[in-house]
Formats: structure tokens, C-alpha cells, sequence
């Protein structure tokens, strides 16, 4: 018996070692138009609130802001609608990290209604 | 008492095994923005479809890279089977310029797809000191 317990230690030992501990991961979902919808898209939703992502900044609303600037006005936002669409337009050179900051920040504040869009 | 001990070793063995047959699905070298605040994942659709978009641009399904063409009929075969309700999750490099990104938008949106999710890291695992 003895023995065997030794061998068990040492399988412990060696898997907790050799355990590389897993990043927690999120999925952010976004809409996209679907393809039923395509044609009726001509029709603007009432009230648009329109983030732009740049490779050097954001905008919203074609006002410039930083990322804690938009998380402000985002959170005001979400206070009177939860549920309004959010237009997120993103540029071709800006980076993937960008895009899902904005899509983060929107989750944090709880807007569920985010259309992602990609602009030149 | 021995012989539950060896089932127990076995049971031991077999999860250890599956669970590491579920990590080489994904390109680790993919470095995954941080988002603090999204929802962590509680059920996953089994149906979904996990592209990984690498740092130059590269789209790859399970550590296979390709190019756009073959994406393509990769996506439209899936689609035929499972259906156009079948979610995507892009796994996108944080690196990566947006332009790569809406390659695989784009294709999603040709096949039909529009359950479309992007992958980041809700915590980040603290590195065991080695």
C-alpha cells in the first residue's frame, strides 16, 4: 500500500507542475445585419448612437474621445436606454484590441444592442 | 479498497487526457485582448464555428491555416449542415488590423452567418512561478 501512495504523490507532484492554469475567456456578441434584413436596412433606427474606431482614436457621434471619455458618455447612455443600438464603425487600419475595448466597455455598462459595421 | 483505487487512476488518467485534446484546438500563440468586463461563457453552442485570426492576418480553423477562398467553402459546407443560426467566434489577435478581421465579417455575411462573437480573455491566469 505504502508504495503505491508514494507513486500517487508523485503523479500529483508532477501534474500540478506541469498545469498551466487557463485564461478565463468572454465571448462578446455583435450583431450583424442578417440576411432577411438586408433589404430593409434603407429604413434609420430612431435614435443612433455612432462610435467610430481609428487606429489612433475614437468618436462618438464624430465627437473625438478617449476610451475612458466614451465609457462616460456610454454609461450615461445605457442609463436612459439599455437597449438602443449602438452603430460601431470600425476603420480598416485600427486594431482588433480597439474594437473589442469599445465592445467591452459597452458590455460593462450594460448596451446589448451592438451593431459592428466596417468602414475604409 | 485497491481495486477503486485503480478506477479512480483511471478516471484520473482519462480526464487529464480530454482535457488536454480540448486545448490543441486553439493557435495559443494568439494573443487575445483583455475584456474585463464581458459576460464569462456559460453554454456553449456545439455548433460553433471557432476561427482564429492571427497577428499578420492569417485565418485558420483548428491550427489550419488558409486562405480566404477555401474559408469560404469551409463556411458554405457548414452552413449547409448545420445551419444559418450557427455562431462564429473569431478568435482575433489584438494585433491584428481590423481590415483582417472583416475578411472573415465578410465572408460570414456572404454565406449568411450572423451569430458572430469575438473572443477576449475575462481574466487573465496567474503564471505559475517556475
Amino acid at each position: 500500500m505504502t508504495p503505491m501512495i508514494d507513486v500517487v504523490f508523485q503523479l500529483l507532484i508532477y501534474f500540478l507542475v506541469t498545469m498551466k492554469p487557463e485564461d478565463v475567456t468572454t465571448h462578446l456578441e455583435v450583431l450583424r445585419p442578417s440576411p432577411e434584413s438586408r433589404q430593409q436596412r434603407s429604413e434609420v433606427p430612431p435614435n443612433l448612437v455612432k462610435i467610430q474606431i481609428f487606429a489612433d482614436g475614437y468618436t462618438i457621434n464624430d465627437k473625438a474621445l478617449g476610451i475612458d471619455g466614451l465609457s462616460d458618455v456610454l454609461q450615461k447612455l445605457a442609463n436612459l436606454d439599455k437597449t438602443q443600438t449602438i452603430l460601431i464603425m470600425a476603420s480598416s487600419l485600427s486594431q482588433h484590441e480597439r474594437l473589442v475595448a469599445v465592445l467591452d466597455r459597452c458590455a460593462e455598462v450594460g448596451l446589448n444592442n451592438l451593431s459592428v459595421i466596417s468602414t475604409n | 479498497m485497491t481495486p477503486m483505487i485503480d478506477v479512480v487512476f483511471q478516471m484520473i488518467i482519462f480526464f487529464v487526457c480530454t482535457i488536454d485534446l480540448d486545448k490543441k484546438k486553439f493557435d495559443e500563440r494568439i494573443k487575445l485582448s483583455m475584456a474585463p468586463h464581458g459576460k464569462a461563457v456559460e453554454k456553449k453552442d456545439p455548433r460553433t464555428m471557432i476561427v482564429d485570426v492571427n497577428a499578420k492576418g492569417q485565418i485558420g480553423i483548428a491550427q489550419a491555416y488558409m486562405d480566404a477562398g477555401t474559408f469560404e467553402v469551409m463556411l458554405r459546407n457548414a452552413v449547409s449542415r448545420y445551419g444559418q443560426t450557427m455562431p462564429v467566434l473569431i478568435r482575433g489577435d489584438a494585433r491584428t488590423r481590423h481590415r483582417d478581421i472583416r475578411r472573415v465579417l465578410d465572408i460570414c455575411s456572404r454565406v449568411g452567418l450572423w451569430k458572430i462573437k469575438f473572443a477576449a480573455i475575462k481574466d487573465k491566469a496567474q503564471p505559475v512561478e517556475n
